[in-house]
């Protein structure tokens, strides 16, 4: 497997469970470590806030739609048949991080007031879904720190009432005091609420600000990086109220404690992990270079992700960094790997706002995961992608990214174990 | 209606610079922005406060005046300038240079040492002949196989930031600043103006001002609007584009020659290098433009010519002005005249209205001094004296102690650093902010030390009205991170400090990120290009 994300972690689990020897390497975190922190799998895009979250698509009906209309997307290629399967492996293989797989919609307010539509979410986050959540949600951000305004979050809640959300309110609640605090990053504020004792005083400083009647805190997404250590819980407990964090921008806590947990996880199962770089140049005539040692592999997995991942580079043409298997856009209904030679102009729209081919640029793969060569057919009987190095889809933007890295990861795996 | 002595259109240089000097000489002033400061050709121009040593050939004029020029604006707004040391470098196709190429070195001393006759006019030193062996050790990164070089020194600026400082002096001698405010209409009677219309475009609100005067200073939109009062404002415009690259490539700035022959330079300014500039005829809309594929291709390529290292730097944007060139017919772009001219109105049958056009950023000072000269006879009022080359613009008062003013508020000395740089001796109060709220020691862009103080500080005191107008005031959101980490806790201080509702702070970040985005589009590769992925996960899709 290249690539420690949720894809080649996935992947790795999903082989190993099938019975193969598995070695994992991975030069660094990549997307999944700098995701909000939930899964998304297939938002309900045509939905507008006002429709009630029981009469919202259920994510595999909306998956299997959004496969339909969209060709090119990892779900329309792979087929969305195994996708309940493969979420469900995820959510078991992360028992204490995520909460368990039930084809149904979380609606989780986001760092900067947006509302995101989750088909698998971490603990931390469950208290917070809009969809379940009953009585009065209190935002409440910190008063010494400048980076969480519980504003916009009390207005997101209110924004969704329409679709059956619960009233809100916000508050600030002093965090530890001291003028050191208004400066700390958010993984060290996660660091500094694992100290002994600190998680308590947030709470009861939470507890001291509650709105009457609040029924569940919604508080930064900072509640620790390691889950042993029970910040969330110890939190809760002092405040009184149920309490859940909202999505997070980059630097994500949530999203390194899901980087963490997969570490953790595939370091069980018995996978080798290797850190450093993979190069693949002679594969399969010479063996493939894993941290500048040479390995023997019968199947190779690129999960390699994107631009952030580092699967994909562009320096005046895309690429794919490993092997430089050929790259396919679309744009405007016409798909090749002709266009991704294209000007960056070309594969971008003026409006920031609108879906971006460039971002959406990738390999294509064929229905078994394996990716296609210049002539159409797959690279290797024995090479596979999973994840976001595989386009069709804009996995930072459209709502699907880590679903689809669980989905492909969890073919891949399985193919390339078979 | 509210009545005015003169109405100033356009808030780039010369509109807020001709503001002032009216205001200053007792004038009352309206001034209508349709955006915000600086945002036409004044932001984006090359930023330099140069002698024009380029135009010497054709117009000596406009060089003294350049050089004279920028000798005062460093008296007024010392903080804002920065020395730019330029190398023009010599090659030679053989290995000893040829007679004609000896004879072309030894014209360009003659010119250099004629243009030093000007540069002790702006504080600069004499150019400098380098030999092949000094100039490597100044430049490493040039490309083999040049004879030497001439050294001779400009300035550069923070345009922006000089717009700001004018409005905000004329704003204290009493004149009313109104951006985001287009005037739409202008009003007439008899054969003279006597007011505009004008439309807020943030709140929709319209009005009337009278004046007696209107001054168009509109840059590339004046034709447009001296079409409004049935004037012809005869100009040649020229888009120009520039490109920035995510750090200083060199210590100097090279002139380098595009595949064309025309010259074109890469400098350091600021933090960063700037590639510039492309010169075209220009016939469409200044409000819809863009940078072309071609034209960063051709930038980046001419740039490489002579520093090769470019060829793979990180562009972080590319960005464009409209220069509003005096018009000819016949000679290319570059051969156009940089001198301004006033142009009356009244034999189009609009006696009041006054245009400016052409003119440089180097020489805006003495342009509104021109146009406020003009302005007062026009008003039939006596000549006063001039005094904006005298009285410091805001900031420029006092020099900083950089270090004494980091360890007073204990912020490193880095970011006090760059806050001094933009704010001059306001610095002081800027970081007075972090000793009574210490959450705004929250460093929002470590690349361009922005503190949440300073984002404070302009919302409170720099006439903010849009969160993009932060672009312009401390290069908010501008550098190679586009954002990612200051936009959204900037859009937060906003909606605290403007009173915004949740939505209209995500509206507004909105339409910050979407004006960062027009500027990357099309240099979107490599490193930049990563950063685009982690931007749109944290901001696309809506959230
Ligand atoms: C800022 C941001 C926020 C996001 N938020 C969400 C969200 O909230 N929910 C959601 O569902 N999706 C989100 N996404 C999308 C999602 O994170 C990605 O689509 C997903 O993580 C991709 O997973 P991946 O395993 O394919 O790639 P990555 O997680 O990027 O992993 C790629 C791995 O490959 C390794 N690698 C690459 N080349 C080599 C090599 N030569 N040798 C060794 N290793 C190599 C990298 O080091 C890295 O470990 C977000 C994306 C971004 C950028
Ligand atoms: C690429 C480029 C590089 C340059 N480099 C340099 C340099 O390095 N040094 C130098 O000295 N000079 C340079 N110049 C020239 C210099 O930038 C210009 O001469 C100067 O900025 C012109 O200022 P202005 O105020 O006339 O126009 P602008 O700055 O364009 O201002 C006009 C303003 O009017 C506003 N406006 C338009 N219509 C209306 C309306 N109806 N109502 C209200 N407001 C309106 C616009 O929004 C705009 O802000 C450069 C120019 C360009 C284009």
């Amino acid at each position: 497997m290249v690539g420690g994300g949720m894809a080649g972690a996935i992947a790795a689990l999903a082989a190993r469970e099938a019975g193969a020897s598995v070695l994992l390497a991975r030069r660094g975190p990549g997307g999944t470590a700098l995701s909000g922190g939930a899964v998304g799998v297939a938002p309900d895009a045509g939905a507008p806030s006002t429709v009630p979250f029981a009469l919202r698509l259920r994510p595999m009906e909306a998956a299997r739609r959004l496969a339909a209309l969209r060709p090119a997307h990892p779900y329309a290629i792979a087929g969305v048949g195994r996708l309940a399967e493969a979420l469900d492996f995820a959510a078991r293989a992360l028992p204490g991080l995520l909460a368990p797989f039930e084809d149904r919609s979380r609606f989780l307010v986001t760092a900067g007031g947006g509302v995101a539509e989750c088909g698998l979410c971490q603990r931390s986050q469950v208290a917070g879904d809009l969809a379940l959540a009953r009585g009065l949600v209190a935002a409440v951000g910190f008063r010494g720190h400048l980076g969480f305004d519980a504003r916009p979050w009390a207005a997101a809640v209110a924004g969704m009432a329409a679709a059956g959300a619960p009233p809100s309110a916000w508050a600030e609640a002093e965090l530890f005091g001291g003028p050191e605090e208004g400066t700390l990053a958010p993984h060290e504020l996660a660091r500094a609420l694992e100290r002994p004792g600190a998680a308590e005083a947030a709470g009861a400083a939470v507890r001291a600000v509650l709105p009457a009647g609040a029924a569940v805190a919604l508080l930064p997404p900072v509640l620790g990086l390691d889950p042993a250590v029970r910040v969330l819980e110890r939190l809760a407990a002092a405040a009184g109220v149920p309490v859940a964090e909202t999505l997070a921008d980059v630097p994500s806590v949530p999203g390194l404690r899901l980087q963490a947990a997969l570490e953790a996880r595939l370091a069980a199962a018995g996978v080798e992990l290797v850190s450093g770089k993979v190069e693949l140049g002679g594969w399969p005539r010479r063996p493939l270079l894993v941290a500048g040692q040479e390995r023997e592999a019968r199947a190779v997995v690129l999960a390699s992700g994107r631009f952030v991942g580092g699967g994909l580079v562009r320096h005046g043409e895309l690429r794919e960094a490993l092997l430089g298997l050929p790259v396919e856009a679309t744009v405007g209904g016409e798909s090749g790997t002709r266009l991704a030679g294209r000007p960056a102009p070309s594969l971008t729209r003026p409006e920031r706002r609108a879906p971006q081919p460039l971002l959406a640029a990738g390999l294509r793969v064929d229905a078994a995961m394996r990716p296609l060569g210049e002539s159409g057919q797959p690279a290797h009987p024995r090479l596979f992608a999973a994840g976001a190095v595989i386009g069709g889809y804009e996995n930072a933007a459209d709502g699907t990214g880590l679903g689809a890295a669980i989905l492909t990861g969890y073919l891949a795996g399985k193919a390339a174990a078979g | 209606m509210e009545r005015f002595d003169v109405i100033v259109v356009g808030g780039g240089v010369n509109g807020t610079g001709t503001a002032r000097d009216c205001a200053m000489r007792g004038l009352s002033v309206l001034l209508l922005e349709k955006q915000d400061l600086g945002c036409g050709a004044s932001g984006g121009s090359s930023g330099m406060i140069h002698g024009g040593v380029r135009y010497m050939l054709s117009d000596r004029k406009v060089t003294e005046l350049a050089c004279r020029d920028s000798g005062y604006i460093q008296r007024i707004v010392p903080h804002l300038l920065f020395r730019i040391p330029f190398l023009v470098p010599f090659a030679s196709k053989g290995e000893r240079a040829r007679l004609e190429e000896r004879a072309e070195w030894y014209a360009f001393e003659v010119y250099f040492g004629a243009y030093d006759q000007y540069q002790p006019l702006k504080r600069s030193k004499p150019s400098v002949r380098l030999g092949a062996e000094e100039l490597y050790r100044v430049e490493p990164g040039l490309r083999p196989g040049l004879h030497g070089a001439i050294a001779f020194d400009e300035w550069g600026i923070d345009a922006n930031r000089l717009c700001l400082g004018n409005a905000l002096s004329a704003e204290t001698h009493g004149a009313r600043i109104r951006t985001w405010t287009e005037a739409r209409e202008v009003l007439r009677r008899d054969g003279r103006v006597t007011g505009v219309r004008w439309r807020d475009a943030l709140t929709g609100e319209v009005g009337e001002a009278e004046a007696p005067v209107v001054f168009n200073a509109s840059g590339a939109w004046s034709p447009a609007f001296g079409r409004r009062a049935g004037a012809r404002v005869p100009m040649r415009p020229g888009k120009g584009v520039h490109l920035t690259l995510d750090r200083r490539w060199s210590d100097y700035g090279v002139l380098c020659t595009a595949v064309d022959g025309r010259q074109m330079f890469l400098m350091p300014h600021e933090n960063e290098s700037i590639v510039g500039t492309t010169d075209d005829d220009f016939y469409g809309d200044p409000d819809d433009i863009e940078a072309t594929h071609d034209e960063v291709q051709y930038l980046l390529e001419g740039a490489a010519s002579m520093v090769p290292g470019v060829a793979r730097s990180r562009i972080t944007r590319a960005w464009w002005g409209v220069r509003t060139t005096l018009h000819a017919y016949g000679p290319n772009e570059d051969a156009l005249s940089r001198d301004h001219r006033l142009l009356e109105h009244a034999a189009d049958g609009a006696a009041g209205l006054l245009s400016i056009v052409g003119g440089k950023l180097a020489s805006y000072r003495a342009q509104a001094e021109d146009a406020t000269d003009l302005i007062l006879s026009l008003l039939g009022r006596a000549p006063a004296a001039c005094h904006t080359h005298e009285e410091p613009l805001p900031g420029g008062e006092a020099p900083v102690d950089v270090a004494a003013l980091a360890s007073r508020h204990g912020v490193a000395e880095p970011v006090a650093g760059r806050i001094a740089y933009r704010h001059g001796a306001r610095a002081e109060e800027v970081l007075r902010l972090c000793d009574e709220d210490p959450r705004l020691r929250l460093v929002l862009c470590k690349g361009e030390g922005i503190l949440a103080a300073e984002v404070v500080h302009c919302l409170r005191h720099e006439r903010v009205r849009r969160l993009q107008d932060l672009r312009r005031r401390c290069k908010l959101s501008v550098g190679s991170c586009g954002g990612l980490d200051c936009a959204r806790p900037a859009a937060q201080l906003a909606a605290r400090e403007l009173s915004w509702s949740p939505e209209q702070a995500r509206a507004e970040l909105a339409d910050l990120l979407e004006a960062g985005w027009r500027e990357r589009r099309a240099v979107l590769d490599g490193h930049q290009l990563v950063q685009e992925e982690l931007l749109r996960g944290v901001f696309g899709g809506g959230a």
